[in-house]
């Protein structure tokens, strides 16, 4: 009998044991699983296990292919193609998951505006009498490296309008340089209005207008701009910045300002966003904005003014384009870390 | 009536594939970068002409009509972009010298999103510690879209200042500032350099007769 409770009372503690181990293992996994990185690893991994040998060639590079790293472009993959694997190409699984994939390194509000923008060709397509140029077939996704918790790697998802950069440097996640762009950049979709860069043109115009009439002198450039200054293929240059300086800001003003930056850092995951977001409120002082263009906008569109946002870590511009004749119904936008573009900081 | 069809196929075609929705149109963008050094100006441009004013442009750089840019042909293009800019440091004007010319294949240019890539530099002569640099750009000016932007300087004891433009920043105006400059008695402009020279060939003249009578003192 009282071996029989031995027994029992030794299964009892082998069994807590066990337990206790199992509940460990399965806090670590999920601490593992809570990281960022371990996530969008396992989202790359569930991605690339969809694909065959072929596909996974096409997918993949080396972490120092420059010349893929640069293969992204404002145009339409007809007029400048891309490589990778094209979203047409894949079958509804392969698809999700690498949509996945692309969600895992962004955050809800960046993926939500990516999805805007392919969206917006989609209608441009559909405008243009099933134009082949359009649509969101035409957006390619490739990874330069190997994806890993640890080593760098580059995530890249890009088409018309389109160029998502992120390296994924362990804990790190760079989002920079990132080109956005929208046309139309107003279209309604299932009876709901859509501005993929909506906020981009109103927090800025709002901005602008709590300038008082000093501020505003500085901050209006008395040239116009016609165009991005640092866009695709002009990697590593640093312009003289201009404008108004942030340290002639008031808190309100700053805040305002932080909000729009916001607008392009929180386009990445959450995390990777606040420590962005941390390094561009570190630099405000030596931070400037300008503005060349329009001062008012019509009631629900954009604006038609360019501005640009420089600081020692960042340059954000936006840019209308005259193309199609509505200045405000195409845009242009630049997101780039003159220090640390395809961060270059971390894997140096 | 075949050659009809043909033209309308053809019509239809570019309507469909290359629509004036993706790429410029009217403008010929001219983007310029400006690098001061301590001893040079470097100047880059960035030229994309839209698919409307391709054929005029490429009237300009294709001078024996055969379809085909040849590099001779692009580097003439080039020389005749230079003797449309102007760059001046301290009232200086600065003779550009062509350092290199880049082209994308005509058929990205056709379509709008081409580029021309044109580099040159210049020397620039010792002067004071604060620098005025002037360029201009006259290329083609009624299709012209201008850029023109100062790049933050490699080295650290150059500082640039205020940046002023026109309004189509055609003409740009840039202070800089030189650090470790011994103050230098100011340069003399082009247009005054005649009667520099002959000031100069005076002091020599000055220097050589005292030097004589020196000479001469010494040995009497």
């Amino acid at each position: 009998m009282r071996s029989s409770t031995r027994a029992v009372r030794g299964i009892a503690v082998a069994a807590v044991l066990c337990f206790s181990a199992s509940t460990a293992t399965a806090q670590q996994t999920d601490t593992r699983a809570a990281s960022p990185t371990a996530r969008i690893v396992s989202a790359a991994n569930r991605f690339l296990a969809t694909l065959d040998q072929q596909q996974r060639s096409n997918l993949l590079f080396a972490y120092d292919d420059a010349a893929q790293r640069a293969r992204w472009s404002n145009f339409p993959v007809r007029m400048t193609p891309r490589a990778g694997l094209k979203m047409g190409d894949l079958s509804a699984a392969q698809r999700s998951a690498a949509m996945s994939l692309l969600s895992s390194v962004l955050s809800a509000r960046g993926y939500e505006k990516v999805q805007q923008i392919v969206e917006a060709d989609e209608v441009l397509k559909t405008s243009e009498r099933n134009n082949p140029m359009f649509g969101r077939d035409l957006y390619f996704i490739s990874i330069l490296g190997t994806p890993s918790e640890t080593k760098p790697w580059m995530l890249q998802f890009g088409g018309h309008h389109l160029a998502v950069n992120v390296t994924i440097a362990g804990e790190h996640g760079v989002l920079t340089p990132t080109l956005t762009g929208a046309q139309p950049a107003l279209y309604t979709l299932a009876g709901k209005t859509v501005r993929p860069l909506g906020q981009e043109s109103d927090k800025a115009l709002a901005l602008l207008n709590a300038l008082d009439e000093g501020q505003k002198k500085q901050a209006i450039l008395g040239f116009q701009v016609g165009d991005l200054v640092l866009g695709p293929g002009q990697d590593g240059k640093t312009i003289q910045p201009e404008g108004l300086k942030v340290s002639a800001m008031n808190a309100k003003q700053r805040a305002m300002l932080l909000d729009v930056i916001a607008e392009w850092s929180g386009i990445v995951h959450e995390s990777a966003a606040a420590a962005r977001l941390a390094e561009l409120k570190a630099d405000l002082n030596e931070t400037w904005f300008a503005w060349s263009g329009p001062t008012t906008a019509a009631p629900g569109r954009n604006i038609t003014a360019y501005y640009r946002i420089q600081g020692p870590h960042l340059v954000i511009e936006y840019a209308p384009q005259r193309l199609g004749g509505d200045l405000s119904m195409h845009v242009h936008t630049m997101y780039r870390d003159p220090t640390n573009d395809y961060g270059r900081k971390y894997t140096q | 009536m075949r050659s009809a069809i043909l033209a309308g196929t053809a019509a239809l075609l570019f309507s469909v594939v290359t629509p004036a929705f993706a790429h410029r149109v009217d403008e010929y963008l001219q983007a310029t970068t400006i690098a001061v050094e301590k001893d040079r100006v470097a100047l880059q441009l960035r030229l994309a002409p839209g698919i409307e004013v391709f054929p005029r442009v490429l009237a300009l750089i294709d001078t024996d009509r055969d379809g085909a840019v040849a590099e001779a042909e692009l580097r003439v293009y080039a020389q005749r972009v230079a003797t449309d800019l102007s760059l001046s440091v301290d009232g200086a004007r600065l003779p550009l010298r062509l350092v290199s010319s880049r082209m994308e294949p005509l058929e990205a240019l056709q379509d709008g999103r081409g580029t021309i890539e044109l580099s040159f530099d210049a020397t620039v002569p010792p002067g004071g510690e604060n620098r005025r640099l002037l360029f201009e750009n006259r290329h083609q000016r009624a299709m012209a879209e201008y850029l023109v932007n100062g790049l933050v300087p490699s080295d650290s004891t150059i500082r640039l200042g205020a940046q002023q433009r026109s309004f189509d920043q055609s003409v740009y105006r840039l202070d800089y500032a030189q650090a470790g400059v011994a103050a230098q008695p100011p340069s003399i402009p082009w247009s005054t350099g005649i009667f520099g020279w002959a000031a100069a060939a005076l002091l020599v003249f000055a220097g050589f007769f005292s030097a004589r009578r020196r000479r001469g003192f010494a040995g009497a």
